[in-house]
């Protein structure tokens, strides 16, 4: 039996950002999650930071905070975004009255765009279609999910906040109507628990159903699936839309040396449905052509699908087709069941855009804090992010490390740089990079592998992007295998981890195997299958 | 005018050139680059070859057994150091430390002798690249449980301005270095400071490949106690010492190699090939020969381009067996997109998929571009380049 003031159910981009929120003022919060932290739909999008102008149309509201939200998040969290503007253009194919009906909707959302001219647009983005016609800039930047969620958590444990990672709720406690705790499951042990608590906040986004339904209380969330494509080359030096009502496959987002496409939508029927499938990367290509007419000559690395968590009762814009995702609004709802079911204690989160988490987790933290009489205002809007790394660092990094991966690792790490550079100091060959493609060295993926929330090669992965490079794990799983042994009470045996890691990886590129990245497969089947021998149970 | 010319420098390419050259050819190799032979451990899989003929359209199942049996004789003539009985396997390590099985593998690289050892002394150079001994000793101990296994660190001096900056140094470069003339010296003392605690002591040794040189032998056979190499992961000095040694023996049969130049095309009349050209220096060059051999290393070797909506073979555009089904979604299992190829005749010359027609009368098809295996699952990566590159050399 544990306690805390506050039980937060879901570890993604809004969880952490309540978990920051709450424990910024100074009310005890303890996030569960079922996987790892990030693992569903906030590590599963575009990665973009939508400066509103793409909901400008349909959904003013959400437009209106998306700018208000963008500006803040460039503000408070700048090492995770990276502040490349964006462009919306038009094709020949896009309507002209839409473009007008787009400029004034921006007006009135207060998102700043100018006009640039076609032939300017073309000379900054060369790889761009010569057949746009007018190309409009926005405030849009682009987000890395990973990185803020992190950056979320870390701050949170410095206020006292406290986060388990593989484990889950396995359903509500009630007690004469009111939420009174939550039972949970250790899901790398087995062990079951309960903790106690005054009030829940569910924040598990495609799966909020599956935790009020442990109470019998009905939740409609849709899940909707979206998937992506990455490519390995940073194909545009900002992110282009396609200026027309929103479709699939038009939004180009380049992050750091790649470049991702998205998003499809297609309801599902649950949020493990996450499989890219052949024909919603085609039906990307196609789309994305018109943009990027030499787009089959680039190579994809993979594909990926998140699920976005829609809450069907906002959906009621008016003369809409109510079953296709991209109508129902991206605004979300905050569903305080005393009021709505009559149950008191538990506060459900649903819907929304990960560029808004901030201001949805401010929202559900005010309504905790004004039910447990807290008085002390939000300060995530004003609060950096991240620690001030301190200059001796900086240069520590720079005299250890090759120029490239130094700032990166320093923002990943935070804290925890001194540690890991001393570790260089103490043996250079730890300065070595385990992660070719990445740029990891071999000291940032041991302490990783060593982290107590760390249980997995994904693990691992998602905390230094180890084997998301073009040799998708060809190289670095094997680097890594000896890390894993180190500490191998906490790991699934070698042959296992390797397998694993390898089919996840495997699930993205099925449907993108060609080119080059199929000869690359065919390079890591050898070294696996045939060199170490590595083979299916 | 040549006899033969054969595009692509691979295992197959190279022992066809190989074979025919002996045979008083007059051929050329043109080659892209060096084959993917260089990515592997030295040691060659025949898989289950009765199994494999059993499937109708298994390379194996093009020609007769004997000529698979004929091959594998033909390359241990061809080379010594090399060992391996067809139909039955020897015993080798991963880069792991785990044992496997391969038919017919570098000498060096045999195993056996461990079935008797009371005592393993694993060596570990110092800043070796992927090369973890904590995990070997641990595999080592599971499979030899009547084993000690003892970790003997060394370093030498040619690379200690590598460690002082953390440089790590690959197999490949230890191995290059045991070969020259300060290496073999350092090799003596590095083996004559090992201790024998007990008689049956077999030392393991990474980054050695001693196939092909006279004096790592002897080195070898001086020392009191047995000395087995370990395969390294790519690149690695047992594939690339294969990849020297059969280039080395083509050449010395009087053949010739251009290398990094890809045939553009081929000059056509009727069904026959007549010349390669050579886009060299930026003006095409042509050479004619009676005959080909097409062993351009399929998907990873680059003889067969997928795109998104097609697979191709990139010279003649021969028509490929492409599966309905692509992946699978075991990674390591079985893939069916491996599969993808020419199919072929008795002759080894490419047949239409539909028709069974014969395409060409003078071109032969060799190694990764034949259809309807998979190197991986099917155990024979090895065996199917070398006995059809042989066949073809013997048919050239």
């Amino acid at each position: 039996m544990k306690e805390s003031k506050v039980v937060i159910i879901g570890g993604g981009a809004t969880g952490v950002g309540i978990l920051r929120d709450l424990s910024m003022r100074g009310i005890s919060a303890l996030l569960l999650e079922q996987g790892d932290l990030a693992h569903g739909t906030s590590s599963r999008f575009h990665g973009l930071l939508h400066s509103g102008a793409r909901y400008a149309v349909k959904d003013p509201g959400s437009a209106a905070e998306c700018i208000d939200e963008n500006l803040i998040l460039k503000q408070i969290a700048p090492h995770c975004i990276s502040d490349t503007g964006g462009w919306f253009v038009q094709t020949r194919d896009d309507s002209p009255e839409y473009v007008e009906q787009w400029t004034k909707a921006c007006a009135n959302a207060h998102i700043p765009i100018s006009e640039i001219s076609p032939s300017e647009a073309c000379r900054k983005e060369p790889l761009m279609s010569k057949d746009v016609l007018r190309v409009f800039e926005v405030p849009d930047a682009t987000v890395d999910g990973f990185k803020i969620v992190w950056a979320n958590a870390k701050s949170a444990k410095r206020y006292g906040g406290q986060f388990k990672t593989y484990h889950q709720a396995k359903r509500l406690i009630m007690e004469n109507n009111r939420v009174v705790g939550v039972s949970t499951k250790n899901l790398l042990t087995g062990e079951e628990f309960m903790v106690s608590c005054d009030i829940v906040v569910n924040a598990s986004g495609a799966w909020a159903s599956h935790v009020t339904g442990s109470i019998g209380i009905p939740l409609d969330v849709i899940c909707d699936k979206g998937t992506l494509l990455a490519f390995n080359q940073r194909l545009f030096q900002r992110v282009i839309n396609r200026l027309r009502p929103s479709g699939d496959g038009d939004i180009f987002v380049p992050h750091e040396t790649i470049t991702i496409l998205g998003t499809t939508s297609e309801f599902v029927d649950s949020p493990e449905e996450n499989d890219p499938q052949e024909e919603e990367v085609n039906k990307l290509l196609e789309i994305g052509r018109h943009v990027l007419p030499g787009i089959m000559k680039n190579r994809v690395i993979r594909a990926f699908s998140g699920i976005r968590p829609l809450h069907r009762e906002d959906h009621d814009v008016p003369g809409v087709n109510k079953e296709e995702g991209r109508n129902v609004s991206r605004s979300f709802a905050l569903i305080d069941h005393e009021l709505q079911d009559g149950i008191q204690g538990l506060i459900s989160i649903v819907g929304g855009k990960f560029t808004t988490y901030r201001l949805m987790a401010e929202k559900v933290s005010d309504r905790v804090a004004e039910k447990l009489g807290s008085m002390t205002p939000c300060r995530t809007a004003t609060e950096d992010l991240l620690p001030v790394i301190p200059e001796h660092l900086h240069k520590k990094a720079a005299q250890l490390l090759p120029y490239a991966p130094v700032e990166k690792m320093l923002e990943r790490l935070q804290e925890d740089a001194e540690s890991v550079l001393t570790e260089i100091q103490r043996d250079p060959r730890k300065g070595q990079m385990l992660c070719e493609c990445e740029m990891v060295s071999a000291a940032e993926v041991e302490k990783a592998a060593s982290d107590e929330d760390t249980h997995h090669l994904a693990d691992i992965r998602r905390k230094t992007r180890l084997g998301m490079g073009t040799c998708q794990g060809a190289f670095c799983t094997y680097r890594a295998l000896p890390l894993l042994w180190d500490k191998k009470e906490k790991y699934d045996a070698l042959q296992d981890e390797l397998r694993n890691f390898l089919n996840q990886r495997w699930k993205g590129i099925r449907p993108v195997l060609w080119g080059q990245q199929l000869r690359e497969t065919e390079l890591t089947r050898a070294i696996y299958a045939s060199i170490l021998q590595v083979r299916e149970n | 005018m040549w006899d033969g010319i054969i595009i692509g420098g691979g295992l197959a390419g190279l022992i066809a050139g190989i074979r025919a050259s002996e045979r008083g050819k007059h051929v050329l190799i043109i080659s892209e680059g060096a084959g993917s032979l260089t990515y592997s451990s030295g040691a060659l899989n025949f898989g289950d070859v009765v199994q494999l003929r059993s499937r109708e359209n298994h390379p194996y199942a093009l020609i007769e057994e004997n000529v698979i049996q004929a091959g594998m004789d033909y390359f241990q003539k061809l080379f010594p150091d090399y060992q391996g009985v067809c139909g039955r396997t020897q015993t080798l390590f991963t880069p792991l430390g785990s044992p496997r099985t391969a038919n017919i593998i570098p000498s060096g690289q045999n195993a056996a002798v461990l079935q008797d050892a009371k005592r393993i002394v694993l060596m570990a150079p110092e800043g070796m690249k992927d090369f973890f001994s904590k995990i070997i000793k641990t595999n080592l101990k599971i499979c030899y449980p009547q084993c000690i296994v003892d970790i003997y660190p060394f370093r030498i001096s040619a690379f200690e301005a590598w460690h002082a900056i953390g440089k790590p140094v690959t197999g490949m470069e230890y191995a290059r270095y045991w070969q020259s003339g300060p290496g073999i010296a350092e090799l003596k003392r590095v083996l004559a400071g090992v201790t024998i605690t007990c008689s049956e002591t077999v030392v393991l040794f990474p980054g050695l490949a001693t196939a092909f040189s006279e004096p790592l032998k002897e080195v070898l056979s001086e020392t009191p106690f047995p000395v087995i190499e370990m395969t390294s992961f790519p690149p690695s000095a047992g594939g690339h010492n294969l990849y020297n040694a059969l280039k080395q023996k083509f050449k010395s049969l009087g053949g010739e190699l251009l290398m990094g130049t890809g045939v553009q095309r081929i000059e056509l009349q009727e069904k026959e090939c007549r010349k390669a050209i050579v886009s060299s220096k930026g003006r095409p060059t042509a050479f004619a020969a009676h005959s080909f051999i097409l062993a351009t290393g399929g998907i990873l070797g680059g003889g067969i381009e997928v795109t998104a909506e097609a697979a191709q073979e990139t010279l003649l555009g021969l028509p490929l067996y492409v599966p309905a089904e692509w992946t699978k979604s075991e990674f390591l299992g079985e893939q069916p997109y491996a599969h993808t190829g020419i199919e072929a005749d008795s002759d080894l010359r490419p047949v239409d998929p539909g028709t069974k027609e014969v395409l060409f009368e003078n071109l032969r098809v060799a190694g990764r571009m034949l259809a309807h295996w998979d190197p991986w699952t099917d155990n024979c990566g090895g065996g199917v380049s070398l006995t059809s590159g042989w066949y073809a050399g013997e048919k050239l």
